[in-house]
């Protein structure tokens, strides 16, 4: 994310922060590091944290299973709850269990080709999938915009780029291979067990574990990536010109300061000019900083970030696609996303940034502002049609709780559908109301599942099985 | 963060004065096609720590780097095993790598550093 503003902003901004006292602001301003729960607990079990760290368990058994035959024996003996886990980038509490867990770190890699139609392994990690698609001249229509996630975790979640005709990846799954807690190993595409095919493509890990997909790939073309900056406002006005215009657009609203970060892709055959190091690090501290020193004064804050901002200069690289969509993202955060109707995105978005400015001067972090195509999966938060997303972020050192306070009823005013694997508060009910598929998806996981030993507590809520 | 970089590049320059000069960092391509020597371990590795130790620039200390990793290393294996468990400054939680064991990340973290061989 910011890595895309980061060249636009480079060290000068940061310079100018440093020399202005962020180091002194830094100091008083910041929180400290949340308290760390024990490595390991009474029992001897071993920590399992999330990414942002807000999700914490102590497995009683861990799995690492090497083929679907093991998994398939291991899961009929498994302790409930058992729950697979990818990277451990979802900020809900999908993963904990103190029962099993399960890791498909083992389960990685192309394991064959159906015509452009690539078969990968679900515990395949994006960033290195990439390079693994690109020996065929092969690559994923499209990434988001963090690679660490596997390849099962990102569809479980409904795991999306941006692009107004490009789907989230799950949508480009053909035939999946699910290992259902009972021991059955389960092939579903569209035309076998096509309820199974629809129900799993995002199913949270809920209905069993998905050890390998078919996926269509698309050629590994090369891309121009542009990075400007410009008034909120103008960014608001083009977006839409924006979205039908590029390959892939998103923007940032960049909080107290009046502006915006635009980042396209389009497909060129021009000459690689790389990206360059990510400084995602450095523009969040100059970011940070500048909330530390004149977080109190809002109008100062807002002059003197839109004055330090309006420096940068825009910034142009290409190169192969799975180079170029995703960055590092090294500062850690907590995150909440909900899926709009595109009429209402933008409306959306800019009560978010009102709501904050006005109320949450302690947040410093960019606001994404992305487009999906639609798909067919019942649980796909873009089933039915495109959407629109807005992505509002906390530092992990940083209170959340307005995500939920002031975030969620704007989202929820705008038939938003939550990020499966992002903050939200919504339960079964809730859900059913604007999933039309719903009660076809809980259905399938009775019978895959009737004992729910792959719900823990959080998903019992989610589903409404409590 | 750039303290944590700028210390440790010091201290090397440093032992680099006075004691045998210290093994240059692996190029960018050597990190990438470096490897735990037992097969289980280096599945380990490629599904998580290979994503950011193996990458220049990521922030992550470099596998193999022995200025980047000898003043870490010298804090002592439960410290790092610590970081690793926990998560530290970027690093997330567990390295990314549910599967691992403690003497996993310790095995790991020993490779990383350079020290698989404890005479060294």
């Amino acid at each position: 994310m910011i890595s895309r503003r980061g060249a636009l902003i480079g060290g000068g901004v940061g310079a100018v922060v440093a020399a202005g006292g962020a180091g002194y602001a830094i100091a008083t301003g910041d929180k400290p590091e949340p308290p760390a729960p024990p490595s390991v607990d009474a029992r001897g079990r071993l920590l399992w944290r999330n990414w942002s760290g807000i999700q914490k368990a102590y497995p009683a058994a861990r799995l690492a299973p090497k083929d679907d035959a093991e998994l398939a024996s291991a899961l009929k003996a498994a302790q409930a709850p058992i729950r697979p886990v990818g990277a451990g980038h979802s900020f809900t509490a999908l993963a904990p269990t103190d029962g099993t867990l399960v890791s498909l770190d083992a389960l990685s890699g192309v394991v064959g080709w159906e015509g452009d139609e690539a078969i990968v392994r679900a515990g395949t990690r994006l960033g290195a999938l990439g390079p693994m698609l690109a020996e065929k001249g092969r690559a994923l229509p499209n990434l988001p915009d963090i690679n660490k996630q596997s390849l099962g975790g990102a569809l479980g979640t409904g795991t999306h780029g941006t692009g107004a005709a490009i789907r989230a990846i799950h949508g480009d799954v053909t035939a999946l291979r699910l290992v259902a807690p009972s021991g059955q190993v389960i092939d579903a595409d569209a035309a076998r067990n096509p309820e199974i095919f629809q129900a799993a493509r995002v199913s949270l890990g809920t209905l069993g574990v998905i050890t390998q997909v078919r996926i269509k790939t698309s050629a590994n073309r090369r891309l121009r990536r542009r990075v400007w900056l410009e008034p909120f406002e103008e960014a608001l006005a083009q977006a839409e010109t924006r979205w039908a215009q590029h390959r892939n657009f998103e923007f940032y609203a960049v909080p107290f300061t009046g502006l915006a970060a635009n980042i396209s892709h389009d497909e060129t055959d021009d000459p690689v000019q790389p990206r360059g190091p990510d400084q995602d690090a450095e523009v969040l501290r100059a970011l940070r900083a500048l909330r530390n020193l004149l977080g109190f004064a809002t109008p100062l804050r807002k002059a003197a970030g839109h004055a330090l901002l309006s420096t940068a200069k825009p910034e142009t690289a290409v190169d192969e696609g799975w180079k170029l969509l995703s960055t590092e993202r090294p500062v850690r955060f907590n995150e909440m996303e909900f899926h709009l109707p595109v009429e209402n995105q933008l409306k959306a978005l800019a009560e978010v940034v009102r709501v904050i400015e006005k109320e949450r001067p302690d947040v410093f972090f960019p606001i994404e502002t992305r487009r999906i195509a639609p798909d067919d999966a019942w649980l796909s938060p873009f089933q039915g049609g495109p959407r629109g997303s807005v992505a509002v972020h906390a530092y992990y050192r940083d209170d959340f709780s307005f995500l939920y306070e002031l975030i969620e009823p704007i989202f929820r005013r705008y038939d938003g559908r939550p990020h499966w694997g992002k903050l939200h508060s919504l339960n079964g009910s809730q859900l059913a109301a604007i999933y039309p598929r719903w009660k076809d998806f809980l259905a399938v996981r009775k019978d895959l599942d009737p004992e729910g030993r792959m719900l823990n507590p959080y998903l019992r809520g989610l589903l409404g099985l409590t | 963060m750039m303290r944590r970089a700028i210390v440790p590049a010091a201290f090397a320059l440093v032992l680099s004065a006075c004691g045998p000069k210290a093994a240059p960092p692996p190029t960018p391509s050597e990190a990438l096609a470096l490897r735990p020597a037992d097969a289980r371990l280096a599945g380990l590795y490629e599904t998580s720590c290979h994503a950011c130790h193996a990458v220049a620039g990521t922030g992550a200390p470099l596998v193999h780097d022995r200025a980047a990793w000898d003043g870490r290393y010298k804090r002592g294996e439960a410290v790092l095993l610590n970081h690793a468990i926990q998560g530290f400054n970027a690093m997330p939680a567990g390295g990314q790598c549910a599967a691992c064991a403690p003497d996993d990340f310790k095995a790991l973290i020993r490779f990383m550093a350079g020290r698989e061989d404890p005479a060294k």
